[in-house]
C-alpha cells in the first residue's frame, strides 16, 4: 500500500514532489526526507520548469520570457521606464519572431533560447509599477 | 501689581546658531508662531555648474519632488498636501534652497520628506526625462520677460567663469541632463560643510539631532568652487521691441566686504524704483537726472549684487530705442555726479531706505528665512537687524563716494536687448 506524501519546503517556498511511502513514517524519518529535499527535489522542480519552458516553445523562435507577457496598462508603463539597450533588444527579438512567424519556420537549434539564459529583465519595472498604482488607490482610500 | 514699561525689553527672542563637527551649520528662532518653517541652504548654486553639466541646477530645481529612497513622488506630494504644509525649492548663482512650511503640530512629517528630497534622491531615468518639457516651459516663461535675459546675458558676458553660468538650462542641454549628471552633482556639492539647516518656529535641539542624525551623509568640502574672474564683456540682442533694456556695470563688492554696505548705501543714494506707487521719484537721482534728458518714457535703477567672491555695481535702464543712447548717458552722468560727493541729507534719506528695506524683508516669514539661511551659510552666524542697522549708520559719505569712483573707473559690463539702432556700445559710453 502505498501513499502519496506532498511536503512543503520552505527553502525554496515549493511543494516538495510526491514521496511514495509504503510504512508508517516517524517525524524523524520525515524531518530526514525534508532535509534532503532542497538537493533532490530542487532539481526535480527545475527540471520541471525547463520541461515547461521549452514545451511552450517560444523559446524556439528567440524570444525571452518577458517579450511575451500580455500587455496591459501596468505592463506599458514599465515598458516605457526600460532603458534604451534593453528596449531596443526586446524590440529586434519581437520583430525577428514575427518574421519567423510569417515564414512558419524557427530558428536553428543553437540559437534557442536557453532556460538557463533567460533574463526576467522586466520583473523589477513591473513590480515597481504595480506597487506604486497601489499605493495610490491605498491614498484614495483615505 | 504695577506693570511699567522699560526701554530694555526684558523677553528678547534669541536667534541660536551652532556649528556641528561635520561643518553644518543650524541656525534656529523660535518665534513662538503657531507655522513653522524650515530651509536647508546647500552652496550649490549654478556657478558650481561645470562646462560639461550645463543645466543641472535647473534641473535640480525641478526635481524636488521625484521619487526618493524613503518616499515616492506621489507620496511626497501627498504627504506635504495631507498636512496642509508646502515644500518648495529655490536656486540663487550661489545658493540653493530647499523649504517646507507647515503648522508646528506636524514639522515631524515634513521634516522627513524634506531631508529625503536633499539628501536620498533616486532621479530615476524615467522621472527625470519626463522633466524637460518643464524645462522648457520655464525658459520660455523666462523669455517673455527682458529683464530676465538682460541680467543672464550680463552676468555671461561679465565674468569669464562661474558666476557666468546663467540659472536656467541652456538650449543645447535641454532633454540631455540625465540622471547621473544630477546624482554627480549632488555627491559634489552637497556636502554637510556647505549645508545650512534653518527653522524658524522649530526648537533648536531638535534641529540639532535632525542635523547630527541625517545630514551628516555626505562630509566633507566636495569640490571646491573656483574664484570669479571678472571680465568685462558686452552682450547686444537685438528683437523688434520698441524698449531698451540695458544694464551697465562694473565690479562690486563681495559679500562680507568693507564696501557691501557702502554700495548699498550708493543703491539707495541714486534710487532702486518707485516707494510710492505712480508717485513722481523725487527722491531717485538717477530719475530726477535722466529727465532732463528726455522727454519719453523711461526707468533708471541702481543695479546692486553681492556674489561671495564678487559683485556687480551699476544702472539698468528701460528707454524708448530712440532716446537710449541719452538715457543711458545721463544715468552714468548721476553717477559721476555722486562720486564727487554726496550731500548729508541724501546720504542721511539713502540709509533711512536701505534699514527700512531690509528690516521689511524680514517681516515675512520666507523673508527671515532667506536672510537666517544666506547669513548661516556665508558667515556661519547671523547678525540681527541691530547690528545690521549699525553697520549701515556707520558708513559715510567719503565711503560713498569712493564706491561711485569704484564704478566710475572700472572696467563696464554691458548687456543690452531691444531695438538697439541708438543704443551706444560699452566703449562708447
Amino acid at each position: 500500500l502505498g501513499v502519496l506524501l506532498l511536503l512543503y519546503c520552505s527553502d525554496c517556498n515549493c511543494f516538495s514532489n510526491c514521496v511514495l511511502v509504503s510504512q508508517i513514517l516517524t517525524a524523524n524519518d520525515l524531518t530526514l526526507i525534508l532535509a534532503s529535499h532542497t538537493a533532490a527535489t530542487g532539481r526535480l522542480l527545475v527540471g520541471f520548469r525547463k520541461w515547461y519552458y521549452n514545451a511552450a516553445g517560444f523559446n524556439k523562435i528567440g524570444l525571452l520570457r518577458d517579450d511575451t507577457i500580455h500587455e496591459d496598462g501596468d505592463v506599458k508603463e514599465a515598458l516605457r521606464r526600460l532603458p534604451e539597450k534593453v528596449y531596443n533588444d526586446r524590440m529586434f527579438r519581437l520583430k525577428r519572431a514575427l518574421d519567423l512567424s510569417m515564414k512558419q519556420a524557427v530558428l536553428p537549434k543553437e540559437q534557442w533560447t536557453q532556460y538557463e539564459e533567460d533574463v526576467h529583465y522586466l520583473e523589477p519595472y513591473l513590480e515597481e509599477v504595480i506597487r506604486e498604482r497601489k499605493e495610490v488607490e491605498e491614498w484614495s482610500k483615505k | 501689581v504695577d506693570l511699567q514699561w522699560s526701554d530694555t525689553p526684558s523677553i528678547s527672542i534669541l536667534s541660536l546658531v551652532t556649528k556641528l563637527p561635520s561643518g553644518l551649520v543650524i541656525a534656529s528662532l523660535d518665534n513662538y508662531s503657531p507655522a513653522s518653517r524650515i530651509g536647508v541652504f546647500v552652496k550649490a548654486g549654478c556657478r558650481y555648474e561645470s562646462p560639461d553639466n550645463q543645466g543641472v541646477t535647473h534641473l535640480l530645481r525641478l526635481a524636488a519632488n521625484l521619487t526618493t529612497k524613503g518616499a515616492s513622488a506621489f507620496r511626497i506630494c501627498r504627504g506635504v498636501e495631507a498636512v496642509g504644509g508646502s515644500l518648495g525649492v529655490t536656486s540663487s548663482r550661489e545658493n540653493m534652497i530647499y523649504s517646507v512650511d507647515c503648522l508646528r503640530d506636524h514639522i515631524d512629517t515634513v521634516m522627513e520628506y524634506l531631508i529625503n528630497v536633499t539628501t536620498a534622491p533616486e532621479f530615476r531615468p524615467w522621472e527625470v526625462s519626463d522633466l524637460t518639457s518643464r524645462v522648457k516651459m520655464d525658459r520660455a516663461l523666462a523669455a517673455q520677460s527682458p529683464q530676465m535675459g538682460v541680467i543672464e546675458g550680463l552676468h555671461g558676458a561679465a565674468y569669464k567663469n562661474t558666476l557666468s553660468n546663467s540659472l536656467y538650462c541652456p538650449d543645447y542641454m535641454v532633454g540631455h541632463v540625465d540622471a547621473d549628471h544630477m546624482h554627480n552633482f549632488i555627491q559634489n556639492n552637497f556636502t554637510s560643510a556647505r549645508m545650512a539647516l534653518v527653522g524658524l518656529g522649530v526648537d533648536h535641539d531638535v534641529l540639532k539631532q535632525v542635523g547630527e542624525q541625517f545630514l551628516n551623509i555626505r562630509s566633507g568640502m566636495g569640490t571646491a568652487g573656483t574664484k570669479a574672474q571678472y571680465r568685462g564683456g558686452e552682450v547686444r540682442v537685438q528683437n523688434g521691441s520698441s524698449l531698451v533694456h540695458s544694464a551697465v556695470v562694473s565690479e562690486g563688492a563681495a559679500v562680507g566686504t568693507d564696501e557691501v554696505m557702502a554700495f548699498s548705501v550708493l543703491q539707495h543714494v541714486l534710487g532702486v524704483g518707485p516707494h510710492i506707487k505712480r508717485g513722481s521719484n523725487s527722491t531717485s537721482k538717477l530719475i530726477q537726472g535722466v529727465a532732463k534728458a528726455t522727454a519719453d518714457p523711461f526707468d533708471a535703477s541702481a543695479f546692486n549684487v553681492n556674489y561671495s567672491d564678487s559683485g556687480l555695481f551699476g544702472v539698468y535702464t528701460i528707454s524708448q530705442s530712440a532716446a537710449a543712447g541719452d538715457v543711458i548717458k545721463a544715468a552714468i552722468g548721476q553717477v559721476k555726479a555722486v562720486a564727487s560727493g554726496v550731500s548729508e541729507a541724501d546720504l542721511t534719506r539713502a540709509k533711512t531706505q536701505l534699514k527700512a528695506e531690509y528690516l521689511m524683508s524680514l517681516e515675512s516669514s520666507e523673508g527671515l528665512l532667506d536672510a537666517m539661511g544666506s547669513q548661516a551659510l556665508t558667515r556661519g552666524a547671523y547678525h540681527s537687524p541691530e547690528v545690521i542697522a549699525q553697520m549701515i549708520d556707520s558708513v559715510s559719505a567719503t565711503d560713498v563716494a569712493n564706491a561711485a569712483n569704484k564704478f566710475v573707473s572700472g572696467k563696464k559690463s554691458m548687456a543690452s536687448s531691444g531695438n538697439l539702432v541708438k543704443t551706444p556700445f560699452v566703449d562708447e559710453i
